[in-house]
């Protein structure tokens, strides 16, 4: 369980964020949803500690993390995987030696244990003979994968994307978004994505959270999504004719 | 710069990495090293075969004032310029790069130590590598030197070769190793200082690597005014 309470957010006195509260559940695809630049990635990466908060307190299960000192963040750290946008694959690095890369700083496994918790991890997503290629010789598809085996290589209790789905094709986002779900129920993971994308959030949106203007401003699940009569989610969620009509179809 | 100077993760990562920039920043600059250590030796040696027509001053000094500039100033401050544009802009860039695609954000997530990971391996491969490269290009600027006198005649060999034993003070070479050592404290800090803070894009990561040559090129030559007037004087 992450538990986030009243965190705010400025740079350089331009106020980003407004006390936002949220509490983030384990086995759950919690999303966080909101319109380009209404702070959805500052907040993200306030929670995991990329960015200082100027008030509020981020909580992991009964650990304070926003106070924590160097040692306990790093430990908290080991705990997560964070799936960036663009990937942030170490480019002079082979996949294999992506995804190894915290194993050989963290772990005590042996080489030919690495080797077997590596491709376990690439074949969980669905890679295979691509351990020798470099992060520029694959698609941005595999890149994405390749991410979210890095993430997961330490058996993370939470996991954080930061919208997975970005510049993919519709297909392969399901089949992120489907890989995301799965992995998140079957290791009982507290997962945060941030998406703006409406196929993720209508398929595996167990709990949301609307930033609007840096702020909390509406929280629930996919299915009240069609009931809600929050102006600014609506005019967010149903901007397309496509989604109005297929909210007109549920009501 | 004290998060770069903390206790490592896994010392055998870091040492694989001290091993793979010492290649990076060592190996790989040997050969402009090479070039203009020899260039330079043959140059300063025509420059001193014309400026001493005195009969009066012995032609044996040709040797023992390439051999002297070569080794208090030519193959330390002056070589460490041209390291400063090649290495410093590759640490900074490739730092930058990094920084703006994200990679740095993804060892600090990973809990690794990125500052530590990224830097203390520059600095500390630049710290063995350059004091090797100024004595390389010593010699080879002697050597060019040498080979000048052997093609031109412009000095006799028997000269030249008698001026480079002629007086030598080992304490100069010390001295020199001294700055190289400095020098290279400063170059690779400064550009991964540049590279490590840069925001923005890709023009971005231009810009740094600029300022990390000017101010490396800056603080070389200011420490080695500072060097030269504690050592020598």
């Amino acid at each position: 369980m992450i538990t986030v309470k009243n965190i705010s957010k400025s740079f350089r006195g331009k106020q980003v964020l407004f006390d936002i509260s949220a509490e983030f559940e384990p086995g759950k695809v919690n999303q966080i949803i909101g319109k380009s630049g209404s702070g959805k990635t500052v907040f993200l990466k306030s929670i995991v500690g990329l960015h200082g908060i100027n008030s509020g307190e981020v909580w992991y299960g009964n650990r304070e993390y926003s106070r924590a000192g160097f040692r306990e963040k790093r430990a908290i750290r080991q705990e997560m995987g964070l799936v960036f946008q663009g990937g942030a694959l170490f480019t002079s690095l082979t996949v294999e030696e992506n995804v190894m890369l915290p194993l050989n700083m963290f772990s005590e496994m042996s080489r030919a244990e690495k080797i077997e918790r590596v491709n376990f991890c690439l074949q969980r997503v669905n890679i295979v003979n691509a351990n020798h290629q470099y992060p520029a010789e694959i698609s941005g598809g595999m890149q994405k994968r390749v991410a979210i085996a890095r993430a997961i290589v330490m058996n993370p209790k939470y996991l954080f994307c930061d919208e997975p789905n970005s510049g993919l094709d519709p297909q392969t986002s399901i089949v992120i978004d489907n890989l995301i779900r799965e992995l998140t129920v079957e290791y009982n993971i507290t997962t945060v994505v941030n998406t703006h994308d409406m196929n993720s959030i209508m398929e595996i949106g167990d709990q949301i959270i609307f930033i609007f203007e840096g702020k909390n401003w509406w929280q629930g699940n996919k299915s009240e999504i069609f009931n809600s009569t929050n102006q600014e989610l609506n005019d967010f969620v149903f901007a397309s004719k496509l989604y109005k009509k297929i909210k007109d179809v549920q009501i | 710069m004290f998060k770069v100077f903390r206790k490592p993760e896994r010392l055998r990562i870091y040492l694989k990495q001290i091993m793979s920039e010492i290649d990076s920043i060592g190996l790989n600059s040997v050969g402009i090293v090479a070039i203009v250590s020899v260039f330079m030796g043959a140059v300063l040696t025509i420059q001193m075969a014309i400026n001493f027509v005195n009969p009066l001053i012995p032609k044996y000094l040709i040797g023992l004032s390439v051999r002297d500039t070569m080794i208090l100033e030519f193959s330390s401050t002056v070589i460490c310029l041209i390291l400063a544009g090649r290495v410093g802009s590759n640490i900074a860039s490739e730092i930058g790069t990094m920084r703006i695609t994200e990679q740095i954000d993804a060892l600090e997530m990973m809990g690794v130590n990125s500052a530590g990971y990224l830097i203390f391996p520059k600095i500390i491969a630049a710290v063995i590598t350059f004091p090797l490269i100024n004595l390389l290009s010593i010699f080879l600027g002697i050597i060019g030197g040498y080979a000048l006198t052997f093609v031109t005649g412009i000095v006799a060999m028997p000269d030249y070769l008698y001026g480079l034993h002629y007086y030598f003070i080992p304490f100069y070479v010390t001295y020199s190793v001294i700055k190289m050592v400095v020098f290279a404290v400063i170059i690779s800090s400064v550009s991964a200082y540049h590279g490590y803070y840069t925001s923005g894009g890709a023009l971005e990561v231009g810009r740094s690597s600029t300022r990390a040559v000017v101010y490396s090129i800056i603080l070389v030559l200011f420490f080695d005014l500072v060097l030269t007037q504690l050592l020598l004087t």
